[in-house]
């Protein structure tokens, strides 16, 4: 009798030769020297019984069957630190990728296909099937309810669809869908400065899960929607909310898929820190009377993977104005050096929570090292990972976005978009 | 979609990040120079910690490495230390030393003597300057002091028995422990590195401690891997130390180890903070040598980086970190092609004899550079006024049978900058 689906095991790729189609002229996974030092700084080894030193021998003696069907590649989450320490800048994550697309669908993490799933359902691209008729008609209600609270910001406007604005906003579906008093912080911050900004009623959701699913066509199909929609307004520049994933999927999908896209990719931290520059945003560290420290943790998708060491400046820059010179301390390692939170790759939402946290122990003892109170990281995965961690091992801190830091400081934070404070910056 | 290139303006572009370019860098901040440092992990991150200046020469080990030097500038006038003065060399060696210091790794004072410093197998090599971390582990040796050595659960490339085994004969002091790192209890392999950012939490620290006191015995010290922290080691060790109450001292351990890890890293955190624009983990791809200054360009995952530069120091290292490239018939050198004196063909790259005392010609291949370190054209003339070189990307020395690698890198990047910046004044 034919096995089910599920026992069957899955097909193998040849490694090897694959490797050699997809790395870049002149790097080559035969030039490993077998060192260990990624091994040595990677949060996934030993989960499952594997590591990027042991996965990248193994597939260059094409122990094929064994890769293809190891549960590890959903356990590395793709942050390339490996890669970054490797003297011969080995990339494992091209070839966990790659094993990943090889699963078919209903072997994958289930919570990652189904993000993905619901992501190409609707046209607002949106991973918890927002729509976007929902998604309008929240943005509205919460746009009346800050006018009508504040008077200060009796004109702000959260405009959908304006055309010719000069930045298009990407938004996360997590607030609309799940807190939608945290879209308020950013639009008073985009008012506050006179951003001239727009959403889009379709691709206006930012996270892509089916790049972590390793689907490069539904990958390609998310990018060239959110693509097109960008065009179609003829906006100078894409930005995304406070979310590392979604920076990268964007800009690295128009590089690796070829797709012709008229405008210029941006991070909001590179905005934020211009602005406090350009005296925009004239936030400080007064509020800061309590001497409350903070740690920043630097988003892989953005740091590493993207823009590097500049904005890692940038963050820095941005926190040290906020909490003031003196409360401000780096985890180490950081910048483009840091290690992954485990929140990435979709490790969040893949159901394996107990390897997920055995990755982000590393990342808690960092953050306890700094003996901060708060962490700031513009991530929403990083975000939540670090703080069901701090829970799971009973850290004393909390997780902020830079957005509502930022609101505190200029005295625009409304009392209802405090959820991520401590009670002693409730009333302030 | 366009991602705008990124074009920064120095005067001064370091290009490699062993020991010879952060030594290189070091001393160019120190003079004011702007500067820009491209490069990925190379050698340094396989490195003991120690800083070598002159350890000898095959079995004949160097107490005295600056009676070395005269006798290697008798000997060897083209190896690159021999072009160095002993001034220069203690200048060069107690400013690196002292940078490094003040940026978050004590290194002891480079003296008149070599130290003779403890190796992973429990023998002993002869070095300059050591972390602080690992000092007392030279003085103990000398002194005979009882001490134990401990080793842990689950960590390969370092075993207490084979390293007090070895030792004991000189060292009758000596007894060994195993213990389970705390919170790693699971018996999979354990890395130098994990341990270490482990030992930077506070809690963890007091439960080693804990378990450490209960070993002591009549140990008058205790010896361990170097696992005392990555960054900021001194602060782990010292906090450490009062807690079991004895002097602790680290010894190094086989690659992937953390001395180079922290080295790396720490330069890697605290050069940006004094105005050195590092590129990390990136290869420069092209160099454009002009009469009036010098383009290097190169891309990383988010696209083109562009350096422009008046003065270039080239230290690439040699075959493991890719500044030099073997074929089946030649050596040469991967940037710019410089000529690379080597032997005449491969079949006089090695002696028939792997452990002939006189060492490999191929370890002796290497650049040739003028009196103000710059690299030579076929004809003896120097390529560009402005590119300079470095570190053991040299010809003429072999450092690892001279045990002299952070020599060659340290001074000769201290005469390279000195001349460069000449050049730029
Ligand atoms: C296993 C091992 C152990 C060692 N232990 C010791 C010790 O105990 N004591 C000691 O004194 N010395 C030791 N050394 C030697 C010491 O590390 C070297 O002598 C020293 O690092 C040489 O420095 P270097 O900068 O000239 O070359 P390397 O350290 O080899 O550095 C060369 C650098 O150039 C970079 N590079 C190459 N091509 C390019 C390019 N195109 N663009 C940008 N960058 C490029 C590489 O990425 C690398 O960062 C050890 C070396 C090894 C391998
Ligand atoms: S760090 Fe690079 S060279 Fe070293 S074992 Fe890993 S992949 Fe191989
Ligand atoms: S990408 Fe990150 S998680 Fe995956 S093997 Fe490399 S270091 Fe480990």
């Amino acid at each position: 009798m034919p096995a089910t689906s599920e026992l069957l095991p899955i097909a193998p790729i040849d490694f090897k030769a694959k490797a050699d189609e997809l790395l870049p002229e002149g790097a080559s996974y035969d030039s490993c020297l077998n060192c260990g030092l990624c091994s040595s700084g990677c949060p996934a080894s030993g989960l499952e019984g594997m590591d990027p030193r042991r996965f990248i021998r193994m597939a260059m003696l094409g122990m094929n069957e064994e890769l293809s069907n190891t549960r590890w590649i959903w356990t590395c989450t793709q942050c390339r630190r490996c890669m970054y320490v490797c003297p011969m800048s080995i990339d494992v994550s091209v070839l966990v990728g790659l094993a990943r697309g090889q699963w078919p669908d209903e072997k994958k993490p289930q919570g990652i296909v189904r993000s993905c799933d619901a992501q190409l359902r609707f046209s607002s691209t949106s991973a918890m099937g927002l729509r976007t008729e929902d998604f309008i008609e929240i943005v509205e209600e919460i746009a009346d309810e800050v006018k009508e609270s504040d008077e200060r910001f009796n004109d702000l406007e959260a405009p959908i669809d304006k055309q010719g604005a000069y930045f298009f906003i990407n938004q996360n579906s997590r607030e609309p869908a799940v807190e939608p008093e945290e879209l308020a912080p950013l639009w008073k911050i985009f008012h506050y400065v006179g951003a001239d900004w727009t959403y889009a009623s379709k691709g206006w959701a930012a996270e892509n899960f089916c790049m972590f699913a390793g689907d490069d066509a539904a990958w390609e199909t998310m990018v060239r929607q959110r693509v097109d929609a960008v065009n179609e307004l003829g906006c100078k520049v894409w930005v995304n909310t406070e979310c590392g994933h979604s920076f990268y999927t964007l800009w690295k999908g128009i590089d690796k898929f070829g797709l012709d896209a008229h405008f210029e990719p941006g991070s909001l931290i590179t905005y934020y820190a211009q602005w406090i520059r350009e005296g925009k945003l004239p936030v400080n560290a007064d509020w800061n009377t309590m001497g409350l420290k903070f740690t920043l943790q630097d988003p892989c998708q953005l740091v590493r993977k993207s823009i590097g060491d500049p904005v890692a400046d940038d963050l820095r820059f941005v926190a040290r104005a906020l909490v003031g010179e003196d409360n401000f301390v780096d985890m180490q390692p950081c910048r483009s050096a840091n290690y992954c939170c485990g929140g990435g790759g979709g490790f969040l939402q893949a159901g394996m929570n107990e390897q997920r946290r055995a990755y982000g122990k590393r990342k808690f003892d960092q953050i306890m090292t700094t003996q901060a109170d708060y962490v700031l990281t513009p991530c929403h995965n990083c975000h939540s990972q670090m703080e069901d961690i701090g829970e799971h091992y009973d850290g004393h801190y909390r997780v902020v976005h830079y957005w509502t830091l930022i609101c505190l400081s200029l005295g625009i934070l409304g009392e209802n978009e405090r959820k991520y404070l401590g009670p002693e910056l409730m009333d302030l | 979609m366009t991602t705008k290139p990124r074009v920064y303006q120095t005067q001064l572009a370091v290009i490699g990040s062993g020991l010879a370019g952060f030594a290189a860098a070091v001393f160019a901040l120190d003079k004011g120079i702007s500067t820009a440092q491209v490069g990925n992990t190379g050698a340094i991150a396989y490195t003991t910690g120690y800083l070598d200046l002159l350890g000898g020469c095959g079995e004949q080990l160097l107490e005295d490495p600056w009676e070395g030097l005269k006798q290697l500038r008798n000997d060897e006038p083209r190896h690159p230390l021999s072009r160095v003065s002993d001034g220069e060399i203690q200048e060069a060696f107690s400013l690196f030393t002292r940078a490094l210091s003040d940026m978050g790794i004590n290194y002891t004072k480079p003296g008149e003597r070599n130290l003779f410093a403890l190796s992973p197998a429990g023998t002993t090599k002869p070095t300059l300057s050591v972390p602080e971390t690992m000092i007392t582990g030279v003085t103990a040796k000398d002194s005979g002091a009882r001490t134990l050595i401990l080793d842990f659960v689950g960590l390969k490339g370092f075993s207490a028995l084979e390293l007090v085994s070895n030792l004991r004969k000189s060292w009758p002091g000596l007894t060994a422990k195993r213990l389970e790192f705390p919170g790693m209890t699971t018996g999979a392999q354990l890395y130098p590195e994990v341990m270490a950012r482990a030992l930077e939490v506070e809690s963890t620290r007091r439960q080693l401690a804990e378990m450490i006191r209960h070993e002591l015995g009549d140990a008058e010290c205790v010896g361990m891997p170097a696992i005392m922290g990555i960054h900021l080691p001194d602060r782990v060790h010292a906090d450490l130390q009062r807690m079991v109450g004895v002097p602790l001292f680290e010894i190094p351990t086989m690659p992937p180890a953390v001395p180079g890890i922290r080295l790396r890293e720490m330069f890697e955190q605290t050069f940006p903070a004094l105005g050195l624009i590092l590129v990390p983990q990136q290869k420069v791809k092209n160099v454009d040598l002009g009469e009036a200054g010098t383009v290097l360009s190169l891309k990383d995952s988010y696209g083109d980086v562009v350096i422009e530069t008046r003065a270039v120091l080239l230290a690439t290292g040699r075959f493991l970190s890719g500044g030099l490239h073997a074929d089946r018939f030649s050596i040469r050198e991967s940037l710019l092609g410089i000529p690379v004196t080597q032997p005449e063909d491969r079949a006089g790259w090695y002696r028939k004899d792997y452990f002939d005392h006189r060492g490999h010609p191929v370890n002796r291949a290497g650049i040739e550079v003028d009196e103000l370190f710059r690299p030579l054209d076929a004809s003896g003339v120097p390529i560009n006024e402005g590119l300079f070189a470095a570190g053991i990307l040299l010809a003429h020395q072999d450092w690892m049978r001279q045990r002299c690698g952070a020599g060659v890198a340290i001074a000769s990047a201290y005469k390279a900058v000195e001349a460069l910046s000449g050049y730029l004044s």
